[in-house]
């Protein structure tokens, strides 16, 4: 579990006429065992506050501060495509971004999280070998192996069929609810956010943080369950009300 | 076209004979009994009409003949009394200034081809001047260099490097250009060190390009090292293709030409394929290759059997009026 700060986040790219706004003055805090789901339009930085958060990208101005006890957080990173390295096997994939690859409790470690992800007799397989659904299974077992106190997910689902992404979205409830990790997922997909997620982030097509949704609702949910359909249509309703709809 | 219907084999040996037909084994037999029948027949007919081509223009097995000579003549005459056109000094001499004009290329090339990815001033600094190496030919460099270094091993390496390193330089280049950046970023979000991901990421990944330069600077260096031993060079197979020029011995002109292919043939089966097949394992196979044949499959079948037909004389329209797959 982590504690992230962040105070008048700021990100720009492009210089002059090019200039574009991707985050303006965005403040936030998220702390513990959490499930928060970014939300918005095409273009409106979700993308690009998850890339300043886990390092990848650097911020115009402004503070990420991402801790745990004190001490830096550990961060995993789901990605919208699995962004396996084709030429090692699986096992392999997941060794890569271990910091001891070559210790025997680094690999129980490893083969425990493809077991999770019902993939723990594909270690030796390359991703090549491996449908997409599995890919990305791979992929949130990488994230999960190094033990992060954070995990980011940058639309993980939105390249699947609806049923592989129904499964994997169960699965990885179960999972959080294992491990407790805090975690900070992206998606365009507000039917997906409501079903997973504690608190849902809403940001404007200017980068701007403009609404901080809590969903009190009991896990696991159902899509078709009448309160999380209430849910669903409050965030739309949202949208309507800061004209995010169809931009 | 004769059409040997009448003695058609039964529905089951057909359609093995046209898969056999259309199979990548026949087509590696056709070629050299296709290049063998045309060679008969050009050099034959050629003969007919001029009768003192009988000097320049060998035939298959009087170009077999002395290449069977060079080979046995150590064997016959014993090592001391070996001229030096046998043909194992002289591959021996040439190989030795190809492995370390090649090596040479290879090393300094990859290091130049990898700064000039990573920064685009040094790609700048060094552009033009690689492209001016690369337009330069084998023939430029080969008199140019036997003119400041005279004969000896010092021309003949220099022009394998030459001729060879503008291809290692910007393969390696693209190969750095063309390494996936969503690796890279993936590897800093992990907090991946920059050695590993050297090693594991952009290494790998470079490895087809990597592997185009060495098939480039090999075949290309192997081409300037002929050229420069004939016009600056005393020994190697270059000089001995020069010595039989001379004394008018077409096969032995031939012949040499053919031990290339053949060393550059063994040397691609030998090593290049097999290092390929286990740098590349993780490649998946899904049938491309056999994909494409099957959307086309009336071009393919068209094509192969057209081929078949003008060699062997037989109508195979027929088998496909049968509907032989």
């Amino acid at each position: 579990m982590a504690d992230i700060k962040i105070e008048h986040l700021h990100k720009e790219f492009g210089l002059g006429e090019d200039k574009v706004v991707a985050l303006e003055d965005v403040n936030l805090e998220i702390s513990g065992s959490v499930f928060v789901s970014i939300v918005g339009p095409s273009g409106c930085g979700k993308s690009t506050l998850l890339n300043i958060m886990s390092q990848i990208e650097s911020p115009t101005s402004g503070v990420v501060s991402i801790t745990q006890g004190g001490r830096e957080a550990m961060r995993g990173y789901v990605f919208q495509a699995a962004r396996l390295l084709p030429w090692r096997t699986v096992m392999d994939n997941l060794l890569f971004v271990q910091e001891d690859p070559g210790d025997s409790v680094t690999k129980e470690r490893c083969q425990r999280y493809l077991d999770m992800v019902q993939l723990g007799d594909k270690g030796d397989k390359y991703p090549g070998e491996l449908s997409g659904g599995m890919q990305q299974r791979v992929g949130i077992a990488r994230a999960f192996s190094v033990e992060p106190d954070v995990l980011f997910m940058d639309e993980p689902f939105s390249h699947l069929d609806a049923i592989t992404a129904r499964t994997l979205r169960r699965e990885l409830h179960e999972m959080w609810k294992a491990t407790g990790k805090t975690i900070v997922f992206v998606t365009h997909d507000v039917g997906e956010a409501v079903e997973l997620s504690n608190r849902i982030l809403v940001f404007s097509k200017g980068g701007q943080l403009e609404d901080d949704m809590a969903i009190d609702l009991p896990f696991p949910r159902d899509p078709s369950d009448e309160a999380v359909a209430v849910s669903k249509a409050q965030v739309l309703r949202k949208f309507e009300e800061l004209d995010l709809v169809a931009t | 076209m004769a059409v040997a219907s009448a003695k058609m084999p039964s529905p089951r040996s057909r359609g093995g004979l046209v898969r056999f037909l259309k199979s990548p084994v026949f087509a590696r037999i056709l070629f050299p009994i296709a290049v063998l029948i045309f060679w008969y027949a050009s050099i034959g007919a050629v003969r007919a009409v001029w009768p003192f081509a009988v000097d320049v223009l060998p035939l298959p097995q009087e170009v077999a003949g002395a290449m069977w000579d060079e080979i046995i003549d150590p064997f016959v005459e014993g090592i001391q009394a070996a001229t030096r056109t046998n043909v194992y000094l002289t591959f021996l001499t040439s190989l030795f200034r190809l492995g370390v004009g090649f090596l040479i290329a290879m090393v300094l090339g990859t290091l130049l081809g990898l700064a000039m990815g990573l920064s685009r001033a040094v790609d700048a600094f060094w552009h033009d001047w690689v492209m001016a190496i690369l337009a330069m030919p084998a023939l430029g460099w080969a008199l140019f260099l036997s003119l400041i270094f005279g004969f000896g091993h010092t021309t003949p390496i220099l022009a394998v490097i030459l001729t060879g390193i503008p291809f290692v330089i910007v393969n390696v280049r693209e190969g750095v250009r063309n390494t996936p950046r969503e690796l890279f970023d993936m590897a800093q979000a992990f907090g991946v060190t920059r050695n590993k991901t050297t090693r594991h990421v952009l290494i790998p990944a470079m490895m087809p390009f990597f592997f185009a330069a060495v098939r480039y600077a090999f075949s290309i260096g192997w081409k300037g090292l002929v050229i420069a031993e004939v016009f600056g060079g005393q020994d190697g197979a270059g000089w001995t293709i020069k010595f039989w020029y001379d004394a008018h011995r077409a096969h032995g002109v031939v012949g040499y030409a053919f031990f290339f292919v053949i060393f550059a043939l063994a040397l691609e089966k030998l090593v290049f394929e097999r290092w390929s097949r286990h740098v590349f394992k993780w490649r998946p196979d899904h049938g491309a290759v056999e994909a494409v044949e099957q959307a086309f499959e009336v071009a393919g079948v068209a094509g192969t059997i057209g081929t078949a037909a003008y060699v062997t004389g037989v109508d195979f329209e027929e088998f496909e009026d049968e509907g032989i797959q």
